[in-house]
């Protein structure tokens, strides 16, 4: 009986990693390619008008990317340290 | 539909409106030749230079001015095109519409010259250029409208329905006032739903119709014609001023006693208008304390939720609004009239 839930959680910690990575990873992902978007098309229009706004609006658009590192990071710590 | 695009170039072109100091540096200049010049600092710079090379004085600051505005709502459209706010700007330009084929009815009704109608025109519409002009070349009312119903411009379907009335009494009224109707019925009909958009526009066309009511109304009264036929020009779909508050203030012997008919309604501020707004025979005050309501509540959609089609249509409101106070600087001006009458004159909003 023991052996039996032993060799459970072994199994389940296989899976269980990269998942929660990957999860992790790529919700992080889908959020900066949803407010880069909206950024994008306000930026874009932003700039068609006022081209003088292209350093501030560059800036803007890249804001959302530290979601994605986080949730790399996020991902490498459940990686390495789990 | 995503107005974040649209939107942000909106709001651009609006940063670019004039602010309070330009209009302070036109207001301070002494005659037209040096607001032309001021002008050439301001947005206006590419239509003032064209107006120059056609027009002097006055007629190329008319000129200028309405190229501007043309331009500015073609780019609009351009910008909508093919999404669901085309729909919603549509409606708006489509005022253009009503307002051309009234000014060569009327111009046409008085002999007025081809050229004299034409400077009066905004093509800002569905109506174009082109069409315009071959709707001048016609001979008389008739002409038009047949033209109109030819090119199966939607507009000729009222206008053929009144036009035997018209040559009975041959009051350019009831053409007017059956373009007026088509025209709202259409607008509140393409806004039916019950989308936050389509709340926004069928509230703003509400309140035009509301204002067309009232105007029409203390016209009624200042001409002192009967309440009976008055009552033919009533437009319905207005959002306070239903049938029994229209024959209430037709029925009133001065434009201060239908106004103490608003009670209730968002229109109650004329009530609180100076006496010198409700002299005999004028309405011109009140007239423009109308025009200037419908402005702001047009202008105040530009601040509300910045992914709607508020952003839009406000900016389109505020450009009118620029635009009509340069043009009454420029004509003051013109006129020599003294500032603080100018200051009087113009759309404070």
């Amino acid at each position: 009986m023991a052996d039996a839930a032993t060799a459970t959680e072994i199994v389940m910690a296989g899976w269980e990693k990269p998942i929660g990575a990957a999860i992790a990873f790529a919700a992080g992902a889908i959020g900066t390619a949803w407010a880069q978007n909206r950024i994008g098309a306000a930026g874009a229009g932003t700039i068609a008008e006022k081209p003088e706004t292209a350093g501030s609006i560059i800036v803007l658009e890249a804001i959302p990317e530290t979601l994605v590192i986080l949730g790399f990071v996020v991902a490498s710590m459940i990686i390495i340290m789990l | 539909m995503d107005y974040g695009y649209v939107n942000a170039r909106v709001r651009g072109m609006h940063s670019v409106l004039l602010d309070k100091k330009s209009y302070d540096t036109l207001l301070i200049r002494q005659d037209l030749p040096s607001v032309l010049s001021e002008l050439e600092n301001t947005p206006y710079k590419r239509e003032i230079e064209e107006a120059s090379v056609i027009h002097t004085g006055i007629a190329a600051v008319d000129f200028a001015l309405r190229k501007n505005l043309i331009r500015t709502y073609q780019n609009i459209s351009d910008l909508v095109r093919g999404t669901r706010a085309e729909g919603y700007i549509r409606i708006f330009l489509s005022r253009w519409d009503v307002q051309n084929i009234k000014t060569i009815l009327r111009g046409k009704n008085i002999h007025a010259s081809h050229d004299e109608i034409f400077e009066c025109l905004v093509p800002a519409g569905v109506l174009d250029d082109a069409t315009l002009t071959e709707l001048l070349k016609q001979p008389d009312v008739r002409s038009i409208i047949d033209l109109m119903a030819t090119w199966n411009i939607p507009y000729a379907i009222p206008l053929t329905e009144s036009v035997d009335e018209w040559a009975e009494s041959r009051e350019l009224v009831t053409l007017e006032y059956a373009l007026d109707l088509f025209h709202y019925q259409n607008a509140l009909a393409a806004v039916q739903g019950r989308g936050s958009e389509n709340r926004i526009i069928r509230h703003l066309i509400r309140a035009e119709i509301d204002t067309m009511n009232i105007k029409n109304v203390l016209r009624i009264i200042r001409d002192n014609l009967e309440t009976e036929p008055a009552m033919s020009l009533f437009l319905e779909g207005g959002g306070h001023i239903d049938r029994e508050k229209f024959i209430a203030m037709a029925s009133m012997r001065s434009p201060e006693e239908a106004v103490s008919v608003l009670d209730g309604t968002p229109y109650y501020f004329l009530q609180g208008l100076p006496p010198v707004a409700y002299s005999p025979g004028t309405i011109s005050i009140i007239e423009k304390e109308l025009d200037l309501y419908l402005m702001r509540k047009g202008m105040r959609l530009f601040r509300g939720d910045p992914l709607d089609i508020g952003v839009v249509i406000g900016y389109l409101w505020a450009k009118y609004g620029e635009v009509i106070n340069l043009r009454i600087i420029a004509r003051c001006k013109y006129a020599g009239v003294s500032d603080e009458d100018l200051e009087r004159e113009l759309f404070h909003v």
